[in-house]
């Protein structure tokens, strides 16, 4: 087993995934190692189906890997851990249609089982850092695209999370939009102290990022 | 409130202005089972209250009814009256007999009651409607009203009575002139047999007409509250002495089969109506199934924000649930409602059918009863809230296995 060093919030290492299409296996990762620092952001690029996805997946432990280890600021990362310890960014935002801004960046305080009065001034101290503070009423019906991508960023760093997975956070958003959401993400983690992986086509974005990383048929360079 | 809870009640009741249809339609389909289940039971609950108090009201908790007839009923009474749990007694003497008045022959059963003891066990002065109890005496008559109405007799008017004893003379040919009694009162029990078909003469007119000398056939007994009539009818024939060739039986003994019918439709009813609450548990999962499928995704992210399977199971059980108590309470509601206005319902229902003869012929009754038994009340509410609850359960089952990652691919 890889030896940890202290700052290190996430560390994988050898990590594998492969997918039975038909009767063909397909080799997604192969021996992905990656190691992030507290309040470092990493940005991984690659074409579309190279394993990316999957790769923040099993960074957030919802997938398993078939190989290696992964480790969450030393420990064995965990599923009852993940809601503490990693907030994650989806492409399609995935904001519950019948909750307000507020109660959607609530709920993952809420699932982690702390729910009061602080949290409810850190929800609303997020929803005015992304400049939705007049909006935290709004249903996500009633929002734009990137208003409820700031939402899902504010209800990412809610529960102050050491770690923070970006899975094309700019998919489905216009340029303009998306440079706005990505500089929001990156000052949030900065000022936070948040670890940022984020996946991402756009070398701009990326290039933000202290340390751009490219995944290509499945191996991490 | 922990997350599921609080999503579950969200999601059927969103913020903002959506009329939550599916909530609505299904707490609307639990209340329909539940009003009707509480109709219905209550309706045959009061058949079966109505009918057990009449009994109870007209042949006293216990009656001592002899083989033949008792020769001494002061002597019986006195026994019995000493058997703990026993209040009163009272004799009786019964029998048919033909009545004729204004040449309209009618042949009602005659019960002869003890005018002076009759009170302190059946409370017949609560029945009569015309006249008085305290009228009646040897030589007159209380009519029932139906039977009144038939043979076309008033207050005051003079009825003749032919007893199978006077007629068994005749056929002797001996002349024997028919006993003149005049109407002293006409009472109204509710039930359309008892008030179509009984007249009631003191205890030595009915003693006189039947041959019975001092005679009687039975003798009525009235228990203490909280008495289990069973249990007194046991301690009265322990006591009885063969001699008297008589035996008490209860009135639930006495009606068990009757009592068993009634029961059992209850219980059919109840049994066949629970299907509605089903049909609606059924709609409430089929709806349910349809928001797993439609909310895909939204449960793969309740996954990858670290809610556990059994949780995000437990959200759509809560909602199975929540419909039930809704439904539930709705349910009851409009049952109680529609009960409270049963009557002017049916009176307009059957003035507007012309069928209100031919309701209180069929089913005896000139009121709908209603009886509610708190336990009949408990058992559809629990009934209903499990069985919309079992409603969420499959979809429950289906939302805690999504696996996270391909829920979220789900397009």
């Amino acid at each position: 087993m890889a030896k940890t060093e202290p700052n290190l919030v996430l560390s994988a290492s050898g990590l594998a995934k492969s997918y039975l299409s038909g009767e063909q296996r397909l080799q997604v990762l192969r021996d992905v190692s990656l190691n992030v620092a507290a309040g470092e952001s990493v940005s991984i690029r690659g074409e579309s189906g190279s394993g990316k996805s999957t790769l923040i997946n099993l960074l957030a432990g919802l997938d398993a890997t078939e190989a290696g280890s992964l480790r969450w600021a030393g420990e064995p990362a965990a599923a009852d851990r993940r809601a503490a310890f990693v907030g994650i960014v989806f492409q399609s935002f995935y904001l519950i249609p019948e909750l307000d801004a507020l109660a959607n960046v609530l709920m993952a305080a809420r699932i982690r089982g702390a729910i009061g009065t602080a949290e409810r001034a850190r929800a609303l101290g997020l929803l005015a850092r992304v400049g939705l503070e007049t909006r935290v009423r709004h249903l996500p019906a009633e929002l734009s695209g990137g208003e409820r991508q700031r939402v899902a960023l504010a209800r990412a760093l809610m529960n102050a999370p050491q770690l923070v997975l970006a899975d094309e956070p700019t998919g489905n958003l216009d340029e303009h939009t998306g440079n706005a959401v990505i500089e929001l993400l990156l000052g949030l983690c900065r000022d936070m102290g948040t670890a940022l992986v984020l996946v991402t086509h756009n070398a701009a974005h990326a290039a933000k990022c202290d340390r751009p990383l490219t995944l290509h048929e499945g191996v991490l360079q | 409130m922990p997350w599921y809870l609080y999503l579950a009640l969200k999601q059927l009741f969103p913020t903002g202005r959506r009329f939550p249809f599916f909530t609505v339609i299904s707490i609307l389909g639990v209340a329909l089972g539940v009003a009707l289940l509480v109709i219905s039971i209550s309706v045959m609950g009061g058949f079966g209250h109505e009918i057990r108090r009449m009994i109870v009201d007209t042949q006293g908790e216990v009656q001592v009814k002899a083989r033949g007839f008792i020769q001494d009923p002061a002597a019986l009474q006195a026994v019995i009256e000493k058997v703990p749990g026993v209040v009163a007694t009272t004799a009786y003497a019964e029998g048919v007999a033909m009545l004729e008045h204004d040449r309209k022959p009618a042949f009602p059963v005659m019960q002869g009651i003890d005018l002076d003891r009759v009170n302190d066990v059946i409370p017949l002065r609560r029945f009569v409607r015309l006249g008085s109890l305290d009228n009646l005496d040897d030589d007159s008559v209380i009519l029932s009203s139906q039977l009144a109405i038939a043979i076309g007799a008033r207050l005051g008017s003079k009825v003749e009575v032919y007893s199978p004893l006077l007629l068994e003379k005749m056929k002797h040919d001996e002349v024997m002139l028919p006993r003149e009694l005049t109407v002293a009162g006409i009472f109204e029990i509710g039930h359309q047999q008892l008030d179509s078909s009984v007249v009631i003469v003191t205890l030595r007119t009915m003693q006189d007409l039947y041959g019975l000398g001092r005679g009687v056939h039975g003798i009525n007994v009235k228990i203490a509250g909280g008495e289990d009539p069973d249990r007194v009818a046991s301690r009265i024939n322990a006591v009885l002495p063969p001699a008297a060739n008589a035996e008490a039986r209860s009135w639930i003994d006495a009606n068990q089969d009757f009592l068993f019918v009634l029961q059992l439709e209850k219980n059919m009813i109840f049994f066949l109506l629970t299907f509605i609450i089903i049909v609606a548990a059924f709609s409430v999962t089929s709806s349910l199934l349809i928001a797993v499928v439609r909310k895909t995704r939204e449960i793969g992210l309740l996954g990858a924000l670290g809610g556990k399977p059994r949780h995000v199971a437990a959200c759509f059980c809560f909602q199975g649930f929540i419909i039930g108590l809704g439904g539930t309470v709705a349910g009851l509601a409009l049952g109680f409602t529609l009960l409270h206005f049963r009557n002017d319902m049916i009176r307009v229902f059957t003035q507007l059918t012309g069928s209100e003869e031919v309701l209180t012929r069929f089913y005896q009754f000139s009121r709908l009863p209603a009886y509610t038994a708190p336990g009949d009340i408990a058992l559809i509410i629990v009934s209903s809230i499990v069985i919309s609850t079992l409603a969420g359960l499959l979809p429950a089952w289906r939302a805690a296995r999504l696996n996270p990652v391909e829920a979220l691919r789900s397009e």
